[in-house]
């Protein structure tokens, strides 16, 4: 007698091969059998024409604060991923001493856009070591978690204030490798590190004044336990993704690791650039170096509304200032100065024509009510303005809960998108879920990934785009014993309708703690998600098991 | 193991440079004020960015450690 079989489904291992149809055996949480299984079990599901494939992993999500109050990280399961990598961009929560609480709060409110006022309520702080803290999460964990530590905190530990002013001496190096074995040994899957965040003063993060002798000095702790270094670069710039290329290629020669960096994207305004990084990424596999670029399958949409700062006014200093740093009642003050929105305006022309395109997303007043959905351009003929007036003026009759949409921002041309999605040197990844909760949805990718790309553009096969979020992202991450439904490897399973399986729209929730909002996607078309053996997630419903576990890879 | 395609050159700062520092040494057979503005205008993701504070060991220097410094040109486009 098994714990759990799933019959009848369309198999689809992720290896690439070919599905077929047959049994999944699962017992104490592992694949016990596959193909057609005469056993019984205590559990039973019927997988008659859905597919069955091993759980999704997603390598690139900020769910490290969500995971302190929902060990769910919903709605990733949803979306069918039973694994996640938080801890990316430099920026994880652990190790932490009590004292820098409040600076890394402020760099992931900063970075990531996470709320202040959700660390506030929703977060107890009972952590100082990495340890700890995993300690700390496993309780009620129901999906699997492989933690990266983050080289700001470890800087924030070792050399306090002075991370942020300057490189560090040989004793600090030394501090920050004992530290970083520590986080290694209690269960981190790799470093990661940054190159461009900054943090809430607007500040570089501590990352960022790390010299080659730190960095080196860190990748040699990382090819002792064999694990892996992930970077956000300067993402903007071609030639300057090319060098870090180049720096991650070295790195990983010289230490024999896997290195990644986040994200790449298909910019519509330098068709070449994409073509000019994956060109160098051809060049260092061929050197022996392992350097994965991390795509996302969707385009870039933005959400905003003024109450909040959002990053798609960085470029607007006189905009950007007062959202960053001012009250709700300061920017209101802003926009009602003469002078000072005068300003504002011409500033926010060097960025036209975007704000004609922008949507109207939701308002308050049943007086705009009629106008949601309208684009600011439409909005701004009726009212014979122009359309920065326009949003400037429907969030003043708002009180800046007017909330806007920027789509399809880039990222849109889905023939590159596809190419790049089908390249066997492309990590599919950066969905930055959990992050930017303010901005946009980071749920749905993989449902994108099978609606969009197998489905309409055709551009890989079903086969091949299970390979690339399961047993190739294990694989590169140095996961083991995940991402192929095979005997003895982790019995996480997602099944969903082929034919089906999307995102859903993007909607406006509330709830994060602190009466905190977040835009999310639910899921379509996933049927059941079983994690560590047990069901977690089934007919739209989550179930009370907590099998999650932590993955601290090779 | 392959050869590399030539790409654009790069230095890694050292850990007190500033642009007449980078200057002096990578650009060494100019005058230090035009190879200051050279190296500015190819390094906008740097030049662009505010210095340190004041009160910083860094004050009102851009540079980092961890920063990526062109010591050429973009090439022209194809």
């Amino acid at each position: 007698m098994l714990d759990l079989i799933i019959r009848n489904g369309t198999i689809v291992d992720g290896t690439g091969m070919p599905g077929y149809i047959g049994d999944i055996g699962i017992n104490d949480g592992r694949i016990v059998s596959t193909g057609s299984i005469a056993d019984s079990a205590a559990e039973e599901i019927d997988a008659t024409g859905l597919t069955v494939a091993p759980g999704f992993i997603d390598p690139h999500t900020h769910f490290d604060a969500q995971l302190l109050w929902d060990g769910k990280a919903k709605p990733a399961i949803e979306h069918g991923i039973t694994t996640i990598v938080p801890g990316n961009c430099s920026l994880s929560l652990a190790p932490l001493k009590a004292e820098h609480r409040m600076k890394l709060v402020g760099m992931f409110n900063q970075i990531e856009e996470m709320p202040i006022k959700a660390f506030e309520e929703g977060v107890e702080w009972n952590w100082e070591t990495f340890d700890e803290f995993i300690t700390r999460i496993k309780k009620g964990l129901t999906i699997n978690v492989a933690p990266l530590v983050g080289h700001s905190v470890l800087r924030l530990w070792v050399m306090g204030d002075a991370s942020m002013e300057r490189t560090a001496n040989e004793e600090e190096i030394k501090a920050m490798q004992a530290l970083l074995t520590e986080c290694l040994e209690a269960g981190a899957i790799g470093l990661s590190t940054s190159f461009v965040d900054m943090d809430e003063t607007l500040q570089p993060v501590p990352s960022r004044y790390a010299d080659q002798r730190e960095l080196h000095a860190l990748c040699e702790v990382l090819s002792e336990h064999n694990k892996i270094l992930q970077i956000v670069h300067e993402f903007y710039d071609a030639d300057l993704t090319v060098a870090r290329i180049d720096q991650l290629a070295e790195i990983s020669l010289k230490y024999k690791i896997t290195t990644t960096f986040s994200p790449l994207f298909v910019n519509a305004t330098d068709d070449d650039s994409v073509s000019k990084v994956m060109a160098r990424v051809d060049e260092q596999f061929q050197r022996g170096a392992r350097v994965w670029p991390q795509v996302q399958t969707r385009p870039i949409d933005i959400s905003f509304c003024f109450e909040v700062p959002s990053l798609l006014f960085i470029r607007l200093p006189s905009w950007y200032q007062v959202m960053r740093f001012g009250t709700h009642d300061d920017i209101v003050a802003a926009f009602r100065n003469e002078e000072q929105r005068k300003q504002m305006v011409a500033e926010a022309e060097t960025m036209s024509p975007l704000w004609d395109m922008l949507v109207l997303r939701q308002v308050d007043s049943e007086a705009n009510q009629a106008l949601v959905g309208k684009t600011l351009a439409e909005i701004a003929a009726m009212r014979n303005t122009t359309a920065i007036e326009t949003m400037i003026d429907l969030s003043l009759e708002e009180d800046l809960q007017a909330h806007f949409l920027a789509a399809n921002m880039g990222h849109t041309d889905d023939a590159v998108v596809g190419d790049l999605l089908a390249n066997p040197r492309v990590h599919l990844g950066a969905s930055d879920g959990g992050a930017h909760i303010l901005s946009f949805s980071t749920y749905g990718d993989t449902g994108y990934l099978f609606s969009q790309f197998v489905r309409n553009c055709k551009a890989l096969t079903i086969e091949q785009a299970v390979k690339k979020i399961t047993l190739d992202t294990a694989n590169i991450w140095g996961m083991k014993d995940r991402g192929v439904l095979k005997e003895g490897y982790a019995a996480d399973v997602t099944i969903f309708n082929a034919q089906q399986i999307d995102r859903g729209d993007e909607y406006y929730t509330d709830d994060v703690p602190g009466d905190g909002h977040r835009y999310v996607r639910d899921a379509i078309g996933v049927d059941t998600v079983v994690i560590g053996g047990a069901v977690a997630y089934q007919d739209g419903e989550y179930t009370d098991s907590a099998r999650g576990s932590i993955v601290s890879g090779s | 193991m392959s050869d590399l395609t030539p790409r654009r050159k790069t230095i890694y700062p050292l850990a007190d440079d500033t642009w007449e520092t980078i200057a002096a040494r990578e650009l060494s057979d100019l005058d230090t004020a035009d190879a200051c503005g050279m190296l500015q205008s190819w390094n906008l993701h740097v030049f662009m960015r505010p210095g340190a504070p004041e009160g910083s060991p860094r004050a009102g220097n851009p540079i980092l450690p961890s920063d990526l410094i062109f010591i050429e040109p973009p090439a022209a486009p194809q």
